[in-house]
């Protein structure tokens, strides 16, 4: 013990005048917004294996540093959704100390709970195999390479006689807060022909889509899904009316003029979101690997498909979903005041 | 080797979490919690949305088949009937009303059994339970929609099938009737035009809009929709025009048919025993606001009924109706008044009566109901309503008869396709008739698809 406690001693000090050395940097970086980055900022040269062992460690370390003292800022700055993400992302990094999970996890915990957020599971460091550890941890630019966005790309099937086009994919983290998306623009659905085009359209939350009148005689639309149900009177042809889908969830587009026309907005609350083309296939950009729960809507299907996915450095390829075909459309769609009419009648 | 840097570590974290540690462990004087700012996270995905092709995998069916089934369980008061022990008048149907104790959705009534006294056929179809409770099979209903994919022409069909369909006492046969069969033209896109031929709904009054079971609110007919929601064969155009400032819309809707608008019980065959057809006209104005929607109408008829032998005995209705609603709540309401001139002898079902013309009635209804929406697992709309209706009536030279009813009953939408309804109506004879208990609970389960 005594001769531990020795030899420790230097190394304190030198990892003491590293936090006294870059804290007035990163206290700048933190103040301005920002945060150093998980790059070792001091290049160093490599020349030998020796000197690619003592950058891996370094790098890593360096990484710890910036995760313990990223989330000791935060806290300090009452950003307590930042401060337990940092130590939930330091928690998940390979061969860590369980010294520093010792004492970083309750933190973690409290931080999270300060955010007023659900705390995602954080599984226990794994002991690092005797010898090994650091040879065998992936170093932190192998790490920040699994973190990368990459591509979920599939095929839906299913969907009855509809076929599996139009069917919205899309991710939620499964562990942690899925981000919220940045409202999409120049979003049109026309009524062109008594009939809204394009018949489902996908958008994240927050979007205005500009509801068109293409045809010869009036239009109205009209939803009675709340929470996002609108109306948005009668207009002529060349009018348009801007309607903005604030909450989550299939909106059923109707015509109160005329009762054949049914269409659909699905508003998603993930950035990564894609619509089936008519032979099914889709593609999510932009995923950052982990762990996901992916859900499928489809007008036909009266249950969305729900399951969990892992997303790796790769990302996904030929990700195979279905979705249930026992929907049919509504064969007396309602009035906006909710009385359904027959459309047989054609008015 | 592992001993010393983990010390070191260790005393790093001491070092940086020592002031968390302690705000952790201090909850009385919690920091300020700022909102945290979440960031809008720019999405590298963007939808163009998908249209399915008009044509090949996945273009939307030409040919489309719904329907529902209507199943229920009634209970009428007596023997089902509204004749009354003890009175001998003859026609036995001109002395009450024989509509009254209806037991679903077509007014099929529990019994018509007039215990021999003669009727003259002024009698609707009849389920044959009596005064005995019976669950029944009310009616199956097919429709069959064709849309041609390059012309702007609908084919539409509607097949019921009436089990138990039956006039007389114990039968028990299936009748399979094709209430519509018509094509329609809707020949401008600019214009909303729509021409129709074949045998199609009534253009008078606005009950027929609802008078399957599935989009009624309730379960029974009113005691005036004998007069105004059966189906005829002719020729109807529809023509509406938007006045969008005011959201409003002016429309018309009439049509030349063989018969008038009476229900199949009351005018088969469907070709015209003389010739001359019917004129019938409904004039409407539609008020249609965010949260409230007014349709007001005004509707006329005139002509020689198809099972009318005399082409100069003519039948004329006129009528007005009311529909309202708002903020869940919906009022409907609407004045009959029908006269027919004397005639020659009409045939029907029951064979050809001598005595059937010259007939005059006047009714109206009013009804209101509320839906109520509401989350509790498949149980997603509560509909409780309520209808005051009353009828009166006469055949020339016998004792005009006034009755009323009312109705109470609750509806609940289960699913996306199935509706639970239960009503009790309460048949009133105010005058002309003899007191009779008539009255019915009656239940219907209705699944469409």
């Amino acid at each position: 013990m005594i001769e531990r406690s020795a030899s420790s001693r230097p190394r304190v000090a030198l990892l003491a005048a590293a936090i006294f050395a870059l804290a007035p940097l990163a206290t700048a970086h933190a103040k301005s917004g920002e945060w150093l980055g998980e790059e070792m900022p001091l290049p160093l040269a490599v020349k030998t294996a020796q000197d690619l062992a003592v950058k891996a460690v370094a790098e890593k370390q360096y990484l710890i540093f910036n995760l313990l003292a990223g989330g000791k800022l935060a806290w300090d700055a009452g950003e307590f959704a930042t401060a337990a993400a940092k130590w939930e992302q330091l928690l998940r990094v390979p061969g860590l100390d369980p010294e520093i999970e010792r004492v970083i996890r309750p933190l973690a915990v409290a931080a999270r709970e300060r955010s007023g957020e659900k705390a995602p599971p954080v599984p226990p460091v794994s002991a690092a195999p005797a010898g090994g550890a650091h040879e065998e941890a992936p170093s932190p630019r192998a790490y920040r390479e699994r973190v990368l966005p990459v591509a979920v790309s599939g095929t839906v099937s299913g969907g009855g006689s509809a076929g599996p086009g139009g069917a919205v994919v899309w991710l939620r983290r499964a562990n942690g807060e899925t981000p919220r998306p940045a409202p999409a623009k120049g979003k049109v659905i026309s009524q062109r022909g008594k009939a809204f085009v394009p018949h489902v359209l996908a958008v994240p939350v927050g979007t205005t889509v500009d509801f068109r009148n293409d045809d010869q005689i009036f239009h109205n639309v009209f939803s009675l899904a709340k929470p996002n149900d609108f109306d948005t009177g009668l207009y002529k042809q060349g009018g348009s009316y801007p309607q903005t889908f604030k909450k989550p969830g299939a909106v059923q587009l109707l015509c109160n003029i005329h009762s054949s026309m049914i269409g659909y907005v699905y508003v998603v609350d993930s950035p990564w979101y894609a619509q089936a083309d008519g032979s099914g296939a889709f593609t999510i950009r932009g995923v950052p690997p982990g762990e996901y729960e992916i859900e499928v809507w489809h007008e036909s299907s009266s249950k969305p498909t729900k399951q969990h996915l892992a997303v790796g450095a790769d990302g996904v390829r030929a990700l195979e979903l279905r979705v249930g075909g026992d929907r049919r459309p509504p064969a007396f769609v309602p009035d906006k005041s909710g009385k359904p009419r027959q459309s047989h009648l054609g008015y | 080797m592992r001993g010393a840097p983990r010390a070191g570590v260790a005393s790093l974290v001491a070092l940086l979490v020592a002031g968390a540690a302690a705000r952790a462990q201090a909850p009385a004087t919690p920091a300020p919690e700022p909102e945290p700012e979440q960031e809008d996270v720019p999405s590298e995905n963007d939808s163009e949305g998908y249209t399915p092709p008009s044509e090949g995998a996945g273009a939307p069916s030409s040919v489309v088949i719904n329907g529902y089934i209507d199943v229920g369980w009634a209970d009428a008061q007596g023997d089902g009937t509204s004749f009354a022990p003890g009175d001998t008048r003859i026609p036995a149907d001109y002395g009450v009303d024989t509509f009254a104790p209806a037991v679903n959705s077509r007014g099929d009534v529990a019994s018509t059994n007039s215990h021999g006294l003669f009727t003259n056929g002024f009698l609707p179809h009849s389920v044959g339970i009596g005064g005995r409770p019976s669950f029944l099979i009310n009616s199956v209903v097919a429709d069959l929609k064709y849309t041609a994919p390059s012309a702007p022409l609908t084919f539409f069909t509607r097949l019921v099938a009436l089990p138990r369909f039956a006039t007389d006492p114990g039968a028990d046969a299936t009748h399979v009737l094709v209430e519509q069969a018509f094509g329609r033209l809707v020949p401008f896109d600019s214009l909303e035009l729509a021409l129709a031929v074949g045998k199609f709904d009534s253009v008078f009054g606005i009950e027929y809009l609802d008078n399957q079971a599935n989009i009624r609110t309730g379960i029974t007919p009113s005691l005036v929709a004998r007069y105004t929601t059966g189906q005829s064969v002719g020729a109807k155009l529809f023509y509406r025009l938007q006045l969008a400032p005011i959201w409003s819309a002016l429309s018309i809707n009439m049509a030349a048919t063989n018969s008038g608008t009476f229900v199949d019980a009351l005018q088969t065959p469907d070709i015209s025993l003389t010739g001359v057809p019917v004129g019938s006209v409904r004039v409407g104005y539609e008020l249609n606001l965010p949260k409230v929607q007014v349709k007001a109408g005004g509707s006329g008829m005139y002509g020689v009924r198809n099972d009318q032998s005399d082409r100069a005995a003519r039948q004329h209705a006129v009528g007005a109706d009311l529909r309202v609603a708002l903020f869940g709540l919906y009022l409907n309401a609407e004045y009959v008044r029908i006269d027919e001139d004397s005639g020659g002898p009409k045939s029907n079902d029951s064979g050809s009566f001598m005595f059937s013309s010259e007939f005059h009635g006047r009714g109206f209804y009013g009804q209101l109901a509320y839906a109520l929406a509401v989350d509790a697992g498949p149980l997603h709309k509560i509909t409780p309503y309520a209808r005051y209706e009353q009828r009166h009536a006469w055949f020339e030279g016998f004792t005009p008869i006034t009755v009323a009813r009312i109705t109470g009953g609750v509806r609940f939408d289960l699913w996306e396709s199935l509706i639970v309804k239960g009503e009790y109506l309460v048949n009133q004879e105010r005058s002309g008739a003899p007191q009779v208990a008539n009255n019915v609970l009656t239940t219907s389960v209705v699944y469409s698809w």
